[in-house]
């Protein structure tokens, strides 16, 4: 198990600064070196005159996305040590659009402009200036455009859930496509600029067969399962694996990190949950809770607890059968979360580590108001 | 006797070679950090302590710069902003690809390339903070991370370049 800085709530130590300047190092040496210190080139995607920005952006999203899914699928990362941006429709369609156009317009976007003034480009400078600018512009108008900014907010999704189809089937659609996208690019670039010097090359040859073998080999690893037939044993699959389950720790995160997807639900009866619940948490007995959630089906994060696993597991594996596909049992329940989360770190058998005693203390501040 | 060349610009890197490395850059994030790469978050901060600079009170009182604190800089993105700089400027001396100048087509006058660049970055800083990334935090991490709004943004980006590029070609026309 891989610990981030971020799992550890440590992104704003020395430590973490220090590491993300050689990240971003390594990120601007090869913006650099991928020729994307010139506007011009990266423009060129634009009048399909040359297409690199394609071929370098698809590659880098490939590797990453199919190193962390190897990664996460052997269990070396978990995602609860991850940053996850929201989903907010409204502002990404709109934000997106608005950024395609500056990018297009000024022939860089930020990352590779700081790369670009590095390689002495005034347009690079001019840029960034404008950014800052704009930057600026929307923290002024911010009152006017506030409620974009949160319009069609679903928490954190992602895309194979949205579309309902296994991870492992979206990975290797999706690679496919990008390889598909590399030969029509070199394809294009050979028709329009006479360049496209990889088109039938056995280096793009091996390369493709590479990302396509190793996008299928995700599937012997996560068993897709999808469908009628699935659910029954995707329940049992995912009760098996213990994939229905959210660890304490990982859900104190996502409260600490203001998750607004994560729709947290205590299920004992409202005396109880008056006399102590986690905050953050709605109540709501079972025979309401079907209805309760329905606008919730599949957006975002539903998790459950009551004070032990039962009565939540029974509701999950129901609302499962329901076509829920995002409903979560708190492993260990209420009295989990408090042994877990809650208990001082001079109360415990083991001792904790300074980082995780910090976080201890964190969580007991925030969820206990002490 | 022969005068060594000494100017001569070495041919960019295989673009599938870059990107490779680029993702494994990305993965190192993931691992270490526990977050992607950014850069206009950094940006960001950099507007922020510029404001706070001019308008201290009024920057304090902002909704958005307001909660990044009187001390907007100290932020892991700002960093990493700083090594993509740095990380840049290696490259592109080792490479002999340094030169001074606003790149644009032969036949368009600097300052209106002045104006392009100025423009886009007004629009791209702007949305970008809409949007909550860029192409490096939105497209390419949130992508990598299969996020469905970061694919989202992705995809629009690409449409509102692809439909606006015509109206600013005449910047690269030779």
């Amino acid at each position: 198990m891989i610990e981030t800085c971020f799992g550890i709530g440590a992104l704003d130590s020395t430590y973490a600064f220090a590491v993300a300047a050689v990240i971003g190092g390594f990120f601007g040496f090869f913006l650099e070196q991928a020729g994307f210190g010139s506007s011009r080139k990266l423009a060129g995607i634009f009048y399909f005159r040359d297409m690199t920005v394609l071929k370098v952006m698809f590659t880098a999203l490939l590797t990453a996305m199919l190193g962390l899914s190897y990664l996460t699928a052997f269990g070396w990362v978990k995602a609860e040590s991850l940053y996850l941006l929201p989903t907010v429709y409204g502002a990404q369609v709109v934000g997106g659009l608005v950024f395609g156009i500056g990018f297009v317009m000024g022939g860089w976007c930020p990352g590779t402009a700081a790369a670009g003034l590095a390689a002495g480009k005034i347009d690079a400078l001019i840029f960034l200036a404008g950014a800052v600018a704009g930057s600026i512009l929307f923290n002024e108008m911010f009152g006017f455009v506030a409620p974009l900014y949160s319009l069609g907010g679903r928490g954190v999704q992602f895309v194979y859930a949205t579309l309902g189809m296994p991870k492992s089937v979206f990975v290797f659609a999706f690679t496919a496509a990008a390889v598909i996208c590399f030969w029509c690019a070199e394809y294009v670039e050979r028709k329009i600029s006479g360049r496209g010097k990889y088109l039938f090359s056995p280096f793009l040859t091996v390369f493709s067969l590479c990302l396509l073998l190793l996008a299928w080999g995700l599937s012997l690893i996560i068993p897709p399962v999808s469908g009628e037939a699935g659910i029954e044993s995707g329940i049992m699959a995912d009760v098996d694996s213990g994939k229905d389950h959210v660890e304490p720790e990982e859900l104190a995160a996502r409260l600490m990190a203001g998750d607004k997807g994560l729709v947290l639900v205590d299920i004992r009866p409202a005396s109880e949950y008056r006399a102590f619940h986690i905050c953050g948490a709605v109540s709501m007995e079972m025979p309401r809770l079907a209805a309760y959630l329905a606008p919730h089906k599949n957006r975002g994060t539903i998790v459950l607890y009551s004070n032990g696993m039962t009565h939540p597991a029974q509701a999950r594996d129901s609302l499962a059968r329901m076509g829920y596909r995002n409903v979560y049992i708190l492993t260990d329940g209420l009295n989990g979360f408090i042994a877990r989360c809650l208990k001082p770190a001079s109360l415990r058998d083991e001792p904790l580590t300074p980082e995780q005693a910090a976080r201890v203390a964190a969580w007991r501040r925030r969820f206990l108001e002490l | 006797m022969d005068i060594p060349r000494i100017s001569k610009r070495r041919p960019y890197m295989n673009p599938y070679v870059a990107g490779i490395m680029l993702g494994v850059t990305l993965l190192a994030s993931f691992l270490t950090l526990g977050a992607g790469l950014g850069a206009s978050g950094g940006l960001a901060r950099v507007a922020a302590y510029l404001e706070s600079r001019i308008a201290p009170a009024h920057t304090a009182a902002t909704v958005y710069f307001g909660k990044w604190g009187p001390q907007p800089l100290r932020y892991y993105l700002v960093f990493m902003l700083g090594g993509i700089f740095l990380g840049g400027a290696i490259s592109a001396i080792s490479s002999r690809r340094f030169s001074l100048r606003v790149e644009r087509g032969h036949a368009c006058a600097a300052p209106r390339r002045i104006f392009f660049a100025f423009a886009g970055g007004v629009l791209a800083g702007w949305a970008s903070r809409l949007a909550q990334g860029c192409t490096s935090g939105q497209a390419l991490t949130g992508g990598a991370l299969l996020l469905t709004g970061s694919l989202v943004f992705m995809a629009c980006v690409f449409a509102g370049g692809y439909a606006a590029a015509r109206f600013v070609r005449s910047q690269w026309y030779d």
